[in-house]
Order: structure tokens, then C-alpha cells, then sequence
């Protein structure tokens, strides 16, 4: 799947992962790949055109999402001699980050790698597809973008659709790109 | 927040205040759900069979797997 992603392309997923597991979800979803997009130079361009920055886009995620973690009150462990964090730090070091999330139950622990959502990996089969369509030998960054707002239903399209960036106009941008 | 200031917030809680105390509770619970559901796919990972983790954890094999087996079928 991965070999015809560009170096950025590829280091947008590779920026999911951490997204993912700095707000320690166990998951790697449509919303984690939008985050590592817009980390990358060329897929932060192109979305700044919309006004799309990581800051807020973050903000929105933790809002929707939530943190993997917070249905977990520290305060009132802390009552009990509890530290939390320093729980939640030790089971990451073993069992990767996001391991005591709602959602990281079941999956490869030994792997130690985040997995994806089913959507996300529809997000990159996407991807791809967009990118043949286009008629690009290599997949950027940009074509990510494009997975993601195709893909429709996942929190990334969510949160672009909010903030009007529509599929057939940044298609459209690629497009005019790509022939110039 | 600080672990510093948790702690001096758990500090000036009274602590027979059942709210303070029940909300521990519950993510002492929370939190104790999501170690067992960790370390009990783990074993699985490593060849534990359900005998075997339903004994270390101490209840019975199909208690284990009843709550645990499902979840890994699902995913699996």
C-alpha cells in the first residue's frame, strides 16, 4: 500500500501515529490522518488555502474524541494514592501508547504498532484510488486529503466539511497542479 | 492538571465524602476493566490458554472467557 507514497505522504502517517498517541487513543482513525496531513508541508499548504491549521483541528478531535483516557477521573484516584499518570506511563512503555484507551482492547499488542480504524484504512485504499484517477505516479500528501474528504462519513470529512472544504473543489486544485 | 496539584486538591477533600469516594471507585474500576482486558490479550498473544489465565486471575476458565473471548473474535 505504501509504496507509492511520497516521502511526505509517507511521514503524514507516520505523524498520525504520534497524533494518535498523544491524545492516547488507541487507534489510528480518518481523524488522526488529517492531523499528520496537516503536519506535512505540502497537504498544510494546501489545507491553509481553506484555512485549515492543526491547532484547531486538534481542538475539534479532542472535542469529538475525546482524549482515550479521560472517562478516567485522576482526581479521585489521586484520593486513593493513585497516580494516574504515572500508571498510564508505565502500561504505555509495555503495551504502547494508548494501551489503557476505551478503544486499544484486543488489538496486536505485540506488534506495539497503533492499528487503524477500518475507516482510515478506507481512507488510503482512497487514497490511491484518487491518486490513479488523477493520474499520479506517486501518492502526496494532497492525495491524502482527498482520500480523506471521499471517504465522507469519517470525523476527518466531518471536521473538513465544517470548515468548507469540499471534495470536487481541492480535486479541481490538484488537478490544475498537477497539469501545470 | 499538575500531579502536584491533584494531589493537593485529593488532599483538601474530605474523604468520606462519598462523592470523592464512589468517583474513585468507579475509575478504580474503569481502570482495573482495561488492565484485565490488556493483560488478558496479552496471555492470549503469548499461548496462554483460558485454564491458565482464568487461574492466575482467579476465576474460572469460562468466566474469563465468556468476558474476554468474544472481544478477540470480533478483532481477530
Amino acid at each position: 500500500m505504501f509504496e507509492r507514497f511520497s516521502d511526505e505522504a509517507r511521514a503524514a502517517v507516520v505523524a498520525a501515529e504520534s497524533e494518535a498517541a498523544g491524545l492516547h487513543h488507541g487507534h489510528i482513525g480518518t481523524e488522526h490522518l488529517l492531523l499528520g496531513v496537516l503536519t506535512t508541508g505540502p497537504g498544510a499548504r494546501l489545507l491553509a488555502e481553506y484555512g485549515v491549521e492543526a491547532g484547531p483541528v486538534r481542538e475539534d478531535v479532542v472535542q469529538i474524541v475525546g482524549r482515550g483516557d479521560d472517562d478516567i477521573d485522576r482526581a479521585a484516584l489521586a484520593t486513593l494514592g493513585i497516580d494516574f499518570d504515572a500508571v498510564r506511563e508505565r502500561v504505555e512503555r509495555s503495551f504502547g501508547p494508548g494501551a489503557l484507551s476505551r478503544r486499544a482492547c484486543g488489538r496486536g499488542l505485540l506488534s506495539r504498532h497503533i492499528p487503524f480504524t477500518p475507516r482510515a484504512k478506507k481512507v488510503l485504499e482512497l487514497t490511491l484510488r484518487e491518486g490513479l484517477a488523477l493520474g499520479s505516479r506517486e501518492l502526496r500528501a494532497e492525495h491524502l486529503v482527498l482520500g480523506l474528504l471521499r471517504e465522507d462519513e469519517g470525523i476527518a470529512a466531518r471536521i473538513l466539511r465544517a470548515r468548507g472544504v469540499a471534495f470536487e473543489e481541492v480535486r479541481a486544485r490538484i488537478a490544475g497542479r498537477d497539469a501545470a | 492538571m499538575a500531579a502536584q496539584e491533584t494531589r493537593d486538591l485529593a488532599g483538601a477533600v474530605d474523604s468520606t465524602d462519598p462523592t470523592v469516594g464512589l468517583a474513585a471507585v468507579a475509575s478504580l474500576r474503569t481502570l482495573v476493566e482495561r488492565l484485565e482486558a490488556l493483560h488478558v490479550a496479552n496471555a492470549r498473544e503469548r499461548g496462554w490458554s483460558w485454564q491458565e489465565i482464568g487461574a492466575a486471575l482467579g476465576v474460572s476458565k469460562q468466566a474469563v472467557h465468556r468476558k474476554h473471548g468474544r472481544r478477540r473474535r470480533l478483532l481477530g
